[in-house]
């Protein structure tokens, strides 16, 4: 017959029960040997005279920290670093109440489990990305380079079809520049290495640098580009270059695919707890079936390809505002134009924003 | 400000003829190239550079460890570093400015502005 502590003791995660005093009431095998304990000797004695002993055998290096938690309810996590002989290894720490049936708080359940190879995978994963970004870019600089100094008449002249074939070069170039630094940003976010740098800022500031980094775009496209605010608004939480990203890629997709003598509107106003910014264009919209996909990567409709987009942008456009707590969709109807609307929580307990009577 | 005199680090020999060509034809009459860190620092006995562009990724010693000497060298220390690199991590291009570089120019890099780039930072490194 099989034993509940002998399915315990198989376990691969460390497992340590405390009672509500604090005392050891059951320590399986696995963390016997994370600790290097005998768990029998430990049953019935304080909790954090096993964590002393552990850290005294540990040296300086961080170890077994056995802090009660303070809330009955839910299941606490963090990781820690555990010295196991001369290798650092790396847990992640549950920590929960235990129960007795009817419910009341009986004791703390201490889980542990070896994240080692996940964080060595990350630190793999995160060296690849530096690895390849710099092994491409180094043959693009080149190419790039070399064909921008020839365009520029240094060399000499080209014929008009050399001139032609070199801006066909020069305009791939730029495309590939542009998609290695999407799928850098786009694998930084996924691994959890973008840092955000968050202050509460008035998110019109960055609408308005936007507007003036697709300003020569929009003149080009002949689309006018409006910002409407109107009402006051609170601040937000942002990182701004990374902000800025969003609305940018948001107002140059909607100039792209805007009809000449347009306008492109960008909206701010305050909704709930939320600050709402939606980017209005009249382009030729998109159908239902697509507007799910759209935020996928490498998921652009024939139209974007065909406009030097990378298939990226959405994508991290959705994971940035993400980042940041909030939302990001799309409304559309066929030939009627597209609203990309997103929405970033207000900074708690900031003040409002006066309305901005020139808006 | 003209710059005369430029010292680059660099392994990649198409990087090495772009900065050449694209710096010699804003008038820069002597880029002297080097290989690596190593070759860069011994360089420096007969040639006294008014800028050193640096790359990051280079056999023998790379470009941090070779700014690192140049700042503890007391003969080196006030000639400005400009890192020119593919490494453009945050955390990359906050390690090079640590480590007392005036510059960090990430690759790839547009050889018709190179040269206001450089003097733009030599110009501001000599005032500060």
């Amino acid at each position: 017959m099989i034993e509940y502590l002998d399915i315990l003791d198989s376990l691969g995660s460390g497992l340590l029960a405390l009672d509500l005093e604090g005392n050891i009431v059951f320590l399986n095998r696995k963390i016997g040997e994370l600790l290097g304990v005998t768990p029998s000797r430990w049953h019935g004695r304080p909790g954090q005279e096993l964590a002393d002993y552990v850290e005294q055998l540990s040296g300086s290096v961080p170890s077994l920290r056995l802090e009660l938690p303070t809330e009955t309810g839910g299941i606490h996590s963090r990781e820690i670093e555990w010295k196991s002989g001369e290798k650092l290894r790396h847990y992640r720490e549950d920590r929960a109440a235990l129960r007795d049936a009817s419910g009341n708080a009986i004791g703390f359940l201490f889980a542990y489990h070896d994240i080692s190879r996940e964080k060595s995978i990350d630190r793999m994963k995160s060296d690849f990305i530096s690895v390849a970004s710099h092994e491409l870019r180094t043959p693009m600089t080149s190419i790039k380079g070399s064909v921008d100094l020839i365009l520029s008449g240094f060399a000499g002249d080209a014929s008009p079809e050399m001139h032609e074939l070199l801006e066909i070069a020069q305009k791939s170039c730029d495309r590939l520049v542009r998609l290695v630094n999407d799928i850098l940003d786009l694998a930084k976010i996924e691994s959890g290495q973008l840092k955000l740098i968050r202050v509460p800022t008035d998110i019109t500031e960055i609408v308005v640098r936007s507007v003036c980094a697709v300003k020569t775009l929009a003149d080009r496209g002949e689309v006018r580009l409006r910002v409407e605010r109107p009402g006051p608004l609170p601040l937000v939480d942002l990182d701004e270059d990374r902000i800025e990203q969003v609305i940018t890629n948001l107002l140059s997709n909607a100039v792209k695919f805007s009809p000449p003598n347009c306008d492109v509107v960008v909206e701010l106003i305050a909704v709930e707890d939320c600050v709402q910014c939606t980017v209005i264009d009249k382009g030729r919209g998109i159908p239902e079936k697509d507007q799910r996909r759209i935020f996928g990567k490498f998921q652009q409709l024939s139209e974007g390809r065909k406009r030097g987009g990378t298939g990226l942008g959405l994508a991290i456009t959705q994971a940035l505002v993400e980042e940041h707590g909030g939302t990001v969709w799309v409304e559309s109807l066929p030939n009627e134009g597209s609203r990309f609307i997103f929405r970033l929580p207000a900074a708690a307990g900031k003040p409002q924003l006066q309305p901005d009577p020139a808006s | 400000m003209a710059l005369t005199r430029v010292l680059l680090a660099e392994d990649d020999a198409d990087i090495q003829t772009l900065v050449r060509i694209s710096l010699k034809m804003r008038g820069v009459e002597d880029v002297q190239v080097t290989e690596n860190g190593e070759e860069c620092l011994a360089r420096l006995k007969d040639f006294t550079p008014e800028v050193i562009l640096l790359d990051v990724m280079m056999p023998k010693l790379d470009g941090y460890d070779t700014c690192r000497k140049l700042k503890e060298n007391p003969d080196t220390r006030g000639i400005p570093v400009i890192f020119l690199t593919a490494k453009t991590q945050h955390y990359e291009i906050e390690q090079g400015l640590a480590l007392g570089a005036v510059g960090y120019l990430t690759k790839p890099f547009d050889p018709m502005k190179l040269y206001d780039q450089v003097v733009a930072l030599v110009a501001w490194s000599n005032k500060s």
